[in-house]
């Protein structure tokens, strides 16, 4: 071989591996990046920004899909796009998150529940809310408990916890900032977005 | 000579099959580099959305909650609290972060350093009280100044995100001009 026919075929060797690589860890960047939530009642979370350790993959994974978020202790993000049953939120349809007495996320500062439509944008209404939540001045009802009414047209007698949905697809955001203990060792259970038949 | 084809066959798949592994690697290494670099240039240069450049250790804060009319390019940006973004070049010295008495308010300012690492200082690290905070990069041996917390960071460069708590609609100024009074100013 002469010497300018090895650089080439180095160089090639170069080109052709440093796509393969580019391609490679991309792809397992993204494997993991979408692999490593938990799913309860139709709500994913994931519960273990930056408790990526030595794990290079997922810091990088944590990059794609979560970055400059919060870590658990600090904030901890719930979200769907499906009802209890795993059909599609969608404002042609009416429904009712229920909090049992003393079930509200437990925090040491606020949560709430943000509506965004298919788009990943807060949703225009005519009452101009965007969320509800702990600083919302909810209404219990009798026994404690609190439902949420998630839908397009306001519930007549309960406005008060009216969260707008839009006409078409929409997505629930659902935050607990300075979580409690419940919601960092998992046991606290979001409750399902239930359809009103 | 089919030999030579043989030998650079096997020159090429050698060369590409250690630059393939290898590279793997670095990629998926540098990934969060690459990844928290442009979100410190899309801050610097606009805000991170808000039309507006930031220069290197100045804070700039949102002035309302995102809402439909204020689209903002913060992935999963809230309707409860308020953003001051900037970002730290800490490579001519230490910053210095002063914070107002925040009355018990919940507030947070994160510090995000190339790798996704974040410390902050706020309500469940530090408290709501006004402090100062000594911001340094790698190496910096000074004095810690009397009265000043330090935060060490691992890079010279560092992504500054704070968040102050807006109670209602009406307490909207109040958290604005709170949020004002993060700053940031150089070591003398």
């Amino acid at each position: 071989m002469t010497k300018s026919r090895i650089i080439a075929v180095i160089a090639l060797g170069i080109i052709v591996g440093a796509v393969l690589a580019f391609l490679t860890g991309g792809t397992l960047i993204y494997y993991v990046a979408h692999s490593m939530e938990t799913n309860v009642n139709g709500w994913s979370t994931t519960l273990n920004y930056g408790e990526w350790g030595n794990d290079i993959l997922l810091r990088a994974a944590f990059a794609q899909v979560l970055s400059a978020a919060n870590v658990p202790e600090e904030a901890v993000y719930w979200s769907t796009t499906v009802d209890s049953t795993g059909s599609k939120l969608n404002g042609t349809h009416d429904y009712i998150m229920h909090f049992p007495a003393g079930g509200l996320p437990p925090n040491n500062a606020f949560w709430s529940l943000t509506m965004e439509d298919s788009n990943y944008l807060m949703v225009n209404n005519s009452i101009n809310r965007y969320n509800l939540g702990s600083l919302s001045n909810l209404t219990p009802n009798a026994d404690g408990s609190v439902d949420i009414y998630i839908q397009n047209a306001p519930p007549s007698g309960n406005e008060s916890n009216w969260l707008p949905a839009p006409s078409g697809n929409f997505m629930l955001w659902l935050r607990a900032y300075l979580p409690g203990p419940a919601i960092l060792n998992g046991s606290y259970q979001v409750p399902p977005v239930m359809e009103v038949s | 000579m089919p030999n030579i084809k043989h030998k650079q066959l096997l020159l090429f798949a050698l060369v590409m099959l250690v630059v393939w592994g290898v590279g793997t690697v670095a990629y998926i290494y540098y990934y969060p580099h690459l990844i928290y670099n442009a979100l410190d240039n899309a801050v610097i240069n606009n805000g991170g959305g808000a039309n507006s450049s930031v220069p290197v250790n100045t804070l700039y804060t949102l002035t309302t909650l995102a809402s439909p009319s204020t689209h903002n390019n913060l992935a999963g940006g809230n309707h409860d609290t308020l953003y001051t973004l900037g970002v730290l070049d800490l490579s001519k010295g230490p910053q210095v972060l002063s914070v107002p008495d925040m009355g018990g308010r919940y507030y947070s300012i994160e510090f995000v350093d190339p790798w996704g690492d974040a410390s902050y200082v706020g309500q469940r690290t530090t408290g709501t009280q006004a402090g100062s905070y000594l911001l340094s990069g790698p190496g910096w041996k000074g004095n810690l100044p009397a009265g000043m917390k330090q935060m060490a960071f691992s890079d010279n460069t560092v992504l500054v995100m704070g968040r102050v708590l807006v109670y209602n609609d009406s307490d909207l100024t109040t958290a604005y001009n709170l949020s004002k009074q993060i700053q940031l100013t150089p070591l003398t």
